[in-house]
């Protein structure tokens, strides 16, 4: 290692996150969790002991095993298997895979477009805050996933079936992501316009410097803290709106499903017992997005110290 | 003139704040007392603790401070033992008190009315109305104009200077014994200042109400206030007559906070300021807190807290002044 | 006064001139009449006169204008799936919806206020900290799971048979734990009461308050935890206020410096939060509806975006459009009289 990111290391060390984040069980106890959840995801192929959407390694033979430690359990599929036989471990980490990707994906975007329209409304001020922050008004009002179920509806309609269904993962991204940009676009015009009467802009503009420039260069690192503790929480409400689309249908289909959807075509079982093929992938979608708020609580304490819970 | 015994006794009032790596003192042991009737200036810095020492009087220092030792004597009770629910029969009604910035202290959503019925009903049984004529007329006496318009209107639509004589207004409903005013001109507009200032005095000597007035301020300290005592660091270190103690200063602390006051010194001449600031609660000094800035430190002062000693009517706790007052008696004997 | 109406009345109408844009954008970009007006086998020319005859090639500033038109005269088009006004279908649906979230609303408001002042008078209490360790998980559980949940614990019942069968404790346990269900979880029963017009009400009825439980608190599980944990975040603020000890230090009984003192303060915001709730509310109806086959207009937008049945997705936009704008105003009126520091020009004091 370098002397250069050795040091670096050590600063983040003796930094105030890594102290409290030791001392704060729920929260390591919440990112350990987080990160196996990824990981298992993420490596999903390498993991799941079947592929549920090889069409050949599907028995219907195999359909409706309760998960072990019930009757009739098989110990080769240890959470059971859905109604078409699929094995319900595998389709769960396939699901999270795709969950999580939703979720990351919809914040980067809504990030992307958040800072960047709350740069222009914050910084330029005048008709274009008003226009932007009026269209932020009104699909705050309607609440995101609103929004989200609207334009998901409006898609679904255009593209029909099937198309909708093959490209459903960009446009799940994209359709959070712009139904989410108000809130970070909020935050960020509040920053900026915070900062905007701080001294070392008049300094840039004095210099001489472009408006982008002074936009992204200086105004911008300065709003990105309080941004790291909505993306993070964002993170989680994107995986609940993903799973809400998908349970309406508007979501990812059966042949490319995230938690949502298992959870949608598993509640047709619920009523004939087999209650694993809907509730298994339930637990796992609230303990995903439980460790994620978790996570969000504490990097908003450790952000905002003066905002002690007491 | 002296009665027999104090309105209000102080005993070795003793008041800590609870956080993380053990206590920290506020108040460390301090005494004194009120007569009915009586003015008494609390004076010192900031941190000093002579907000605390106000609030303590009826409880209500906030979490995580609370009172450690030591009796708070009021008509034969200890106040600093009482209960709650004792102690909120005294509260607003026999012991007042007014604190420093009116718009702070008033609840913005609940009109003046509201806030001065609720007063008298919480302790008298009396209907609205005679309530509301109770208030109304403590309005009069504050000098507030159409004070009947004021009963229903909020908080915010009065100015700065009519909020603070309603507060003076409410301290004075249930015709209290004593009211403890903490900096209550500091937060209004310096022309209004002097005149709730001698509102509250003359009202305090009309109604021979006893007043414990906390302030940095020593020329509103010399005016109003009969007796006086000055804090530093949690301690008192000077207390007795006004005009003794603002005259003729023992300690050498108070004596650089009256040399500080810029009237005191030659027109164009440099400001005098003591050396240093008061020590946090953290870093409380050994001995006697301020002899890290005091020019008369002697190892005996870096060691042990001085006891007090009397000087005239003054009690002071300064080891100088006590070598001084034993020079005088030595020279005293040795020459008689 | 006159003038915060106004202001707030003008506000309202440019919100809903935004949305009858986008909901006619929809109509007309979506939306082809003549493809359910006449079959496949109808030539070219027909097409093209009854296209004329309609009014469809017409400029779209002209075509927006009589969409609007006769919006506001009541008539939004008949539904394809219905063949009825599209109004007429949404007056049928809305009592259901209505209901439900009435159902929801007054469980929120009659717990989370007791919840969340306590949770805040008294943070350290073991009681406290459990309601907001389950908050916490609440607002990590999406609605339509919680009422998927509700439905096996209370409507399918769960047996346990984790502990011995053979011993008497485990027996006990057992039995503890488990459920018998029973409580409807589909739609909303057969015995409603006939109100007025097309509102046929579950509240009068055993039937009907029986199926209305399930839907209410699945409804009401996920905005819960939200308002308890606001009304302690905003209390606990409020609680260390001068005010609050100068309230004190007047000798006031607790009781009334926490319900009134504290309290009014606490609520003014959360009077605006509960305004914004609304339009999350209506997301969530949509969701609840589809769990339990609810007769609503959320059920029954998601069966018209099934159907294409367009018509009926730009009623229901628009409708939805204007009770968002009638509430907003509304909630904001009302703390404009509840808040005395807000004078209602419209300006803060």
């Amino acid at each position: 290692m370098t002397t250069a990111t050795l040091s670096r290391w050590n600063r983040f060390r003796e930094s105030f996150l890594w102290y409290s984040f030791r001392r704060d069980k729920v929260a390591i106890v919440s990112f350990l969790v987080l990160i196996l959840m990824v990981l298992a995801a993420v490596f999903a192929p390498l993991f799941a002991p079947t592929d549920p959407y090889d069409l050949a390694q599907i028995d219907i033979m195999n359909s409706e095993l309760p998960p072990v430690g019930m009757q009739g359990a098989d110990s080769a599929f240890p959470l059971g298997t859905d109604a078409q036989g699929r094995d319900m471990l595998s389709t769960i980490l396939y699901g999270t895979r795709v969950s999580l990707l939703i979720g990351f994906g919809a914040v980067v975007l809504q990030a992307a477009l958040g800072i960047l329209f709350g740069l222009l409304a914050g910084y330029l001020g005048g008709r274009v805050d008003s226009i932007l922050m009026r269209i932020a008004d009104v699909q705050l009002s309607f609440s995101t996933l609103m929004v989200a179920i609207i334009v998901g509806a409006v898609f679904k309609a255009s593209f029909g079936n099937l198309m909708f269904g093959e490209i459903a993962i960009y446009m799940l991204i994209f359709i959070i992501g712009i139904a989410e940009w108000p809130q970070i676009a909020r935050t960020v015009r509040a920053s900026v316009l915070a900062e905007k009467k701080k001294e070392y802009v008049d300094a840039a503009k004095v210099m001489g410097f472009r408006t982008n420039r002074i936009m992204f260069r200086h105004i911008l690192p300065n709003t990105l803290s309080p941004i790291f503790v909505i993306a993070t929480v964002q993170i989680a409400n994107a995986i609940i709106s993903e799973a809400a689309l998908s349970f309406l249908g508007l979501g990812m289909p059966e042949t490319q499903p995230s938690l949502g959807s298992l959870i949608k075509s598993g509640f047709d079982y619920i009523q004939s017992g087999s209650w694993w093929i809907t509730l298994i992938p339930g637990l796992v979608l609230v303990v995903l997005v439980l460790v994620i708020n978790l996570l969000g609580d504490w990097l908003r304490d450790v952000m905002n110290p003066r905002l002690y819970k007491g | 003139m002296k009665s027999n015994t104090p309105l209000l006794e102080v005993k070795d009032l003793d008041v800590r704040f609870a956080v993380r790596g053990g206590d920290l003192t506020a108040l460390r042991g301090i005494s004194f007392s009120l007569d009915k009737g009586e003015r008494l200036g609390l004076v010192g810095e900031s941190g000093a603790g002579k907000s605390v020492a106000a609030f303590s009087i009826l409880n209500l220092i906030a979490r995580p401070g609370y009172i450690a030792g030591g009796q708070i004597l009021f008509d034969g009770r200890d106040l600093a033992a009482m209960s709650e629910r004792e102690l909120r029969k005294i509260r607003g009604n026999r012991i007042a008190m007014i604190f420093q910035d009116p718009m702070m202290t008033l609840n913005p959503v609940l009109s003046i009315g509201t806030q001065m019925v609720e007063a008298i009903k919480a302790h008298r049984r009396i209907s609205t109305k005679a309530a509301r004529e109770i208030a109304l007329s403590k309005l009069r006496k504050v000098q507030i104009p159409s004070p009947e318009k004021r009963l229903d209107q909020y908080p915010h639509e009065l100015s700065g200077g009519m909020r603070q004589r309603v507060i003076i207004a409410i301290a004075l409903l249930l015709d209290p014994e004593i009211i403890v005013a903490d900096e209550p001109t500091t937060a209004l507009d310096v022309t209004i200042q002097a005149e709730i200032m001698a509102l509250l005095l003359d009202l305090c000597e009309q109604e021979n109400v006893a007043l414990m007035l906390i302030t940095h301020d020593l020329g509103v300290v010399s005016q109003v206030t009969q007796r006086m005592l000055v804090m530093y660091s949690g301690r008192i270190i000077e207390q007795g007559p006004t005009r003794e103690v603002i005259n003729d200063a023992q300690h050498p602390y108070t004596q650089g906070l009256i040399n500080a006051l810029p009237q005191m010194g030659e027109p164009g001449a440099r400001l005098f300021q003591i050396p240093g600031s008061m020590p946090s609660l953290k870093n409380v000094p050994s001995g006697c807190p301020f002899h890290p800035r005091c020019s008369f430190a002697t190892d005996q002062c870096r060691q042990t807290m001085p006891e007090y000693v009397r000087s005239g009517n003054v009690d002071v706790a300064c080891y100088e002044v006590s070598n001084l007052i034993e020079q005088e008696k030595n020279m005293q004997e040795a020459g008689s | 006064m006159l003038a915060f109406l106004v202001q707030r009345i003008s506000q309202a109408l440019l919100v809903m001139f935004v949305i009858s844009v986008i909901a006619f954008a929809i109509q007309d970009g979506l939306g082809d009449p003549l493809q359910e007006m006449v079959g496949m086998s109808v030539s070219q020319e027909e097409r093209e006169a009854l296209r004329e005859e309609l009014g469809l090639n017409d400029s779209i500033v002209v075509q927006y204008l009589r969409f609007a038109g006769k919006a506001i005269q009541g008539d939004l088009g008949n539904s394809y799936f219905y063949g009825k006004p599209t109004l007429e279908v949404i007056s049928e649906h809305l009592p259901a919806t209505l209901e439900l979230v009435i159902g929801a609303s007054l469980i929120i408001m009659l717990l989370s206020v007791p919840i969340g002042v306590y949770a805040a008078i008294r943070p350290q209490a073991l009681m406290a900290k459990f309601f907001m360790g389950v908050s916490t998980v609440g607002i990590s559980i999406p609605v339509f799971l919680t009422a998927i949940v509700l439905i096996q614990i209370y409507s399918i019942g769960i047996t346990v048979e984790w502990f011995p069968v053979d011993t008497g404790w485990g027996q006990w346990l057992n039995g503890a734990l488990s459920t018998e269900g029973g409580l409807p979880s589909y739609g909303r029963g057969d015995d409603l009461t006939h109100l007025f017009g097309t509102w046929y009400s579950g509240f009068f009825s055993e039937s009907g308050l029986l199926h209305l439980i399930l839907p209410c608190v699945s409804l009401a599980s996920i905005m819960l935890p939200l308002f308890i944990r606001l009304i302690r975040a905003e209390m606990m603020e409020v609680l260390q206020s001068d005010y609050i000890r100068y309230a004190r230090a007047k000798g006031l009984s607790a009781v009334r410096i926490n319900f009134l003192h504290a309290l009014k303060n606490t609520m003014l915001p959360v009077i605006t939060v509960g305004g914004v709730q609304v339009g999350v509310m209506v997301a969530y109806t949509i969701l609840t509806e589809t769990v339990f086959q609810w007769p609503g207009v959320g059920l029954m937008f998601l069966e018209a975006i099934t159907r294409s049945d367009i018509p009926l997705i730009v009623a229901y936009l628009m409708v939805v459009g204007l009770i968002f704008v009638v509430t907003n105003t509304l909630v904001d009126l009302v703390y404009g009289l509840v808040n005395p520091t807000v004078k209602l020009t419209g300006k803060k004091a």
